[in-house]
């Protein structure tokens, strides 16, 4: 299959580009264990938190905390781990744009008919009986 | 001739004849089959929030259901043991991007190492959620009382549901009245475990290469990056799953 693409001249060898020597690499492994004691931290932070002070943050509070901090270790996932942060701009857009609209408002549509579906549950249930 | 050959990279991103993304074709298929595969979990994920905002009240508490260790019976250690699987991923998808990090300095040897820790940390996932599974499935009690095994039985034709029942199945559990709670625990859990069963299929299959020297010949690493995209992937889902199914 690359033989197909070298055919065409001047055609970039993206495959190779990511090649790097030693002192790069090095760089790298020290940014990527920094990620690592990030995202260890903010999980034991989560899970310290979540049987420990939900009564002293109270309910809300403590979901919006969950989702910020699940989000901020996506971000550091998708971007360090997965090496998004150093792809082009396109590229970024193409991947996270679409998905992030999408589920915006897919999560919106399904929070806000559950709270409605638990506001009617009685007007459902005394139909139901009344049938 | 030679100075043409140069002048051809300076070509602008959509004028062809070049990635406009700067990738592989390969790598560019990874992410869009990847923003598909999350769209699924996500909407999984947003129908347990539909279910679990329309049932407010009745739903299980997951630190009560989920607080059991291996080798500490008895023991009341709420999502420990889930805590623990989310360390072991993280850590696993850490070996990976090492493995790949290795993969550019055309290191094999070091890309085997990684990718083997990569490989039993996935296998240590798979293996802890079989035994969360069997958990959950027969619940705590099973071993005291072997009459908690019936769930259901059809008695003078009537159904009758045996209020010794523990665990839990498709259709009913024990830790609420909503058969919806087991319901999303199978699916959601059992669909991610599938993905981290796959990805660890996948791993043993680029350490083959790997270790066959298909990498060497081909000149670069990037079939590790790709599986790597893969596996992190895998990690990301369960960090949300982890949070919305477990800590909230």
């Amino acid at each position: 299959m690359s033989d197909f693409f070298e055919e065409y001249e001047g055609y970039p060898n993206y495959e190779k580009m990511a090649i790097h020597d030693e002192a790069h690499g090095k760089a790298t492994r020290k940014k990527l264990w920094m990620v690592f004691w990030i995202m260890l931290i903010v999980t034991l932070f989560e899970l310290f938190i979540g049987f420990k002070y939900s009564e002293v943050l109270g309910e809300t509070n403590k979901e919006y905390l969950f989702i910020f901090l699940t989000v901020a270790k996506a971000f550091f996932i998708v971007f360090v781990f997965m090496h998004l942060g150093d792809e082009k701009k396109a590229l970024k857009y193409v991947i996270i744009a679409p998905y992030t609209l999408f589920i915006f408002y897919l999560a919106f549509m399904a929070i806000t008919e559950g709270v409605y579906s638990w506001h009617i549950k009685d007007v459902i249930s005394a139909v139901a009986m009344h049938q | 001739m030679s100075n043409q050959a140069t002048a051809v990279p300076l070509k602008k991103d959509w004028e062809g004849g070049v990635s406009p993304f700067g990738v592989s074709y390969g790598k560019l298929f990874m992410w869009f089959f990847l923003v598909s595969d999350a769209l699924t979990f996500s909407s999984l994920l947003c129908a347990y929030g539909f279910m679990r905002h329309k049932f407010t009240g009745q739903w299980a508490h997951p630190n009560e259901v989920f607080h059991h260790f291996p080798f500490l019976p008895g023991r009341d250690l709420p999502l420990a043991y889930v805590g623990f699987m989310t360390f072991d991923l993280i850590m696993s998808s850490v070996t990976m991007v090492l493995a790949v990090e290795a993969g550019h300095r055309k290191n094999r040897k070091q890309v085997m190492m990684w990718l083997f820790f990569t490989v039993i940390g996935g296998l240590i996932f798979v293996g802890s959620q079989c035994w969360e599974w069997y958990h959950f499935i027969t619940g705590p009690e099973l071993t005291a009382t072997y009459h908690g095994v019936y769930r259901d039985y059809i008695m003078n034709g009537q159904h009758i549901i045996n209020p010794h029942f523990t665990g839990a199945n498709l259709v009913v559990n024990s830790y609420t009245m909503l058969p919806t709670f087991g319901d999303f625990f199978f699916c959601i859990t059992g669909f991610h475990g599938f993905h981290v069963f796959s990805g660890v299929v996948i791993n043993i299959i680029i350490l083959l290469m790997v270790a066959n020297g298909v990498m060497e010949k081909r000149g670069h690493y990037e079939m590790v990056e790709k599986a790597g995209l893969y596996w992190h992937f895998v990690d990301l889902v369960w960090v949300f799953v982890f949070t919305f199914f477990y800590l909230l």
